[in-house]
């Protein structure tokens, strides 16, 4: 008896040894506390020794596949800066953190970000993330200069509305990527003009999903062209059949896929297997090589248009881009470069790291009429002669609007054996066309 | 495409329920408990199944063979590791103890098998059926042309043959006739000499056989990640619950009903709700148990 009491006592003692550790284990894999110590950066006349932009990142989840190139990009980004001196003679750290691309996830990281890491600014976010925490994000009142976000929510909202020296009107959220409605207006002005005026639609359920899918329409259904059937779908389903034979009902030349890569590999499988046919035109986020890996080569000719990836100083990016590893340039790549290169030239200009001081010289450091700059580098060096300086970005030239979005040009790939291959480039003033200026 | 076709997709996605469900209701019925965690029995089933497929030679219903003997050993080890020693507490421990080990587990997988999914190598037939006669009333076909796929056959194939292992289990074999015993009243099986440790454990390894085969089947069909089993495991707990909690022929039958539904629902809801296919057969769940609450099954709920 007193044995099996001891046993019992034992194994207690050991499940609660046991739990404390893997609590402790889990506290460190979801990151409570901070990072390194660092200085705030503000303007106590010594000034810091670090700043810290925080990135908040899809190191899991449905879009952890695009991560990688981003990352590296803001990395790189961030060791050409320390290189050219850092920033206001400050080291520059970048604490990234995983949202998994969920608001409430977002919202606890970037909180953390900003409170226990002292984030000078925020240098991350997903549409998905922004849409529902913009009333946060205003009240947090701490510049987010983020490569991700198409949702044509941003079209109107964000930026410093044209006064940059009066903060009281702006909105705290810029983004360097081109927004949906340019990329996926590119996208219908492509199909239209390869003659497929009739389209079924199969798309996800989620924010980033139908963003895109009303973007597309907005442009192909006001220059004539129809939508047969959508069919909306939830993400990570074992099986997408049942969509897909209620869309291949209706008679339409081509289909726009909107989903996640993993949900849209499916789907497209199932797509090949069942030999529907007609032409596929997939969301921005499906040009990786795994789609075609996996779906197989009935999925050769179907396009894709994505943000342009030749801004002007595109070949800087390139070169300190590769020297910091391989992963695989995405659409989001060079738009992480530039978002973290206009951040450290508006602290740079700015002189000092506080909200106020970013948020107003975002503006400035990119549509200025000053010194055209292609990096860090070149426009601290403008910066310290006393010039005004424009930065020239990778992505694109990172004029930011008034409501501060990008434009640029949309480059349409096709898939092939070996790839997605760039076909053509649908340029920016063509799309400008079709967006109203005040409209983006 | 008619209604033919749509209940074929449905009998496929059914079927993969089905499989796991079985596993999850021999738990709730045997040891008592709501194993939160059961999704990611399924998601280590496929990891095994994929290490298996990609290191060993030999054919894929090899890599299949092991993902089920890895899924019985993993069930057992978290079984004897995490639930015997508060098997006492009651269910409510232990459901949460499943919640928390769940979680655990999904953030390991992801934290060693890496954040990109994985995909199987398999070649899919597709077989086609075009001249069935449309048999129509109003708009809905009631045939039709409709396809089926190797991959499909095999999904239904493997259910048939685990609905058909199960049952002899159940009815042929003494543990499985101890395995209903104790389902029926575990002191009253102790009474009569049945070595109840011994057939929870038979019950954990079934389990975990059962998630290894629907796991790989899962990942087959989409693919191999941290997130494979736990987005269905809410699909399985209400196949289990509409069919009737414990009892594995009606978490069959609602593991079916759920998969049809799922189907029809996304053929025939109104374009704006077809995003909701899932809602819908959750809606039938809550009808059911409104009107039936043991379950379409009629199995008795056993107290929480």
């Amino acid at each position: 008896m007193s044995s099996d009491i001891i046993e019992r006592v034992d194994r207690r003692a050991f499940l609660t040894i046991a739990g404390s550790g893997g609590i402790a284990g889990l506290s460190g894999c979801v990151g409570f506390g901070g990072g390194e110590e660092s200085s705030d950066g503000g303007s106590d006349g010594d000034g810091p020794d670090t700043i810290v932009f925080g990135q908040p990142g899809a190191l899991s989840g449905s879009f952890d596949f695009l991560q990688p190139g981003v990352s590296q990009a803001a990395d790189a980004a961030v060791r050409h800066i320390n290189e050219a001196g850092g920033l206001l003679g400050a080291e520059l750290e970048l604490v990234r953190r995983d949202t998994a691309v969920d608001p409430q996830e977002a919202r606890t990281v970037t909180t953390q970000l900003v409170e226990n890491d002292d984030a000078a600014a925020i240098v991350g976010l997903f549409s998905s993330e922004i849409n529902p925490l913009w009333d946060f994000l205003q009240d947090l009142q701490i510049p987010v200069v983020t490569p991700w976000p198409g949702s044509t929510f941003l079209d109107t909202r964000g930026g410093d509305k044209g006064t940059p020296d009066d903060v009281s009107d702006d909105e705290w959220v810029w983004r360097t990527v081109v927004g949906d409605t340019v990329h996926t207006g590119g996208s219908a002005i492509y199909a239209l003009e390869e003659g497929y005026e009739t389209l079924g639609i199969i798309n996800g359920n989620t924010e980033g999903e139908r963003s895109y899918v009303d973007g597309f329409l907005s442009v192909y259904e006001e220059n004539g062209g129809t939508v047969a059937e959508q069919v909306e779908v939830e993400l990570g389903s074992s099986s997408y059949q049942s969509a897909l034979s209620r869309l291949f009902n209706a008679d339409f030349d081509a289909f726009l896929v909107s989903m996640p890569q993993e949900s849209a590999i499916t789907a497209l499988s199932d797509w090949s297997d069942g030999g529907y046919g007609r032409q596929p035109i997939l969301s921005d986020t499906l040009a990786q090589q795994a789609v075609i890996d996996q779906v197989g080569s009935d999925l050769h000719g179907a396009w894709v248009a994505s943000p342009g990836r030749s801004g002007p100083s595109y070949d800087t990016f390139e070169g300190v881009y590769s020297e910091e590893g391989d992963a695989e340039i995405n659409g989001w790549t060079p738009p992480s470069w530039d978002a973290v290169q206009v951040t450290a030239l508006a602290i740079e200009r700015a002189g000092e790291t506080s909200p106020e001081a970013i948020q107003s010289n975002l503006g400035p450091v990119s549509r200025g009429e000053g010194t055209t700059v292609s990096s860090f580098a070149e426009g601290k060096e403008a910066l310290a002669n006393g010039e005004e300086i424009t930065y020239e970005g990778a992505a694109t030239p990172v004029d930011f609007t008034e409501h501060g979005n990008a434009f640029g040009s949309v480059t349409i790939s096709t898939a092939e054996e070996g790839g997605f291959t760039e076909t053509t480039e649908v340029p920016a003033e063509d799309v400008r066309e079709y967006v109203s200026e005040g409209e983006y | 495409m008619g209604l033919l076709q749509e209940l074929i997709f449905g009998l496929v996605s059914g079927s993969y329920i089905a499989i796991a469900a079985i596993g999850f209701t021999l738990i709730y019925g045997i040891v008592n408990m709501i194993n939160f965690a059961y999704g990611e029995y399924l998601t280590m089933g496929a990891f095994i199944g994929y290490l298996a497929a990609n290191v060993l030679p030999g054919p894929f219903p090899v890599a299949v063979v092991i993902a089920m003997i890895g899924g019985g050993i993993v069930s057992i080890v978290l079984a004897r590791g995490f639930f015997s020693p508060i098997n006492h507490t009651g269910p409510v421990p232990m459901l949460l103890t499943s919640i928390g080990l769940g979680i655990a587990l999904r953030n390991a997988i992801r934290l060693f098998g890496g954040r990109s999914a994985r995909y199987f190598e398999t070649e899919t037939l597709t077989f086609r059926f075009d001249a069935v006669p449309d048999i129509s009333v109003g708009p809905v076909d009631f045939l039709g042309g409709f396809f089926i796929t190797s991959e499909h056959l095999i999904v239904i194939g493997s259910a048939m043959g685990v609905f058909t292992v199960v049952h002899l289990l159940l009815t042929r074999t003494d543990v499985g006739i101890a395995m209903r015993a104790m389902g029926d009243d575990e002191t009253l099986a102790r009474v009569r000499g049945i070595d109840t440790q011994l057939i929870r454990d038979s019950v954990w390894v079934l389990a975990g056989v059962l998630a290894g085969l629907a796991g790989v089947l899962m990942a087959v069909q989409t693919n191999v990640s941290a997130d494979t089993g736990y987005s269905h495991i809410l699909q399985i707990l209400s196949a289990a619950i509409l069919g009737g909690a414990g009892s594995p022929y009606g978490a069959i039958l609602g593991a079916y009903v759920i998969g049809l539904v799922l189907a029809v629902s996304t053929a025939f809801l109104p374009s704006s709700m077809t995003g909701l296919s899932s809602a819908m057969a959750f809606m039938i769940l809550i009808a059911v148990l409104l009107v039936k609450p043991s379950g379409i099954a009629g199995t008795e709920v056993r107290e929480a």
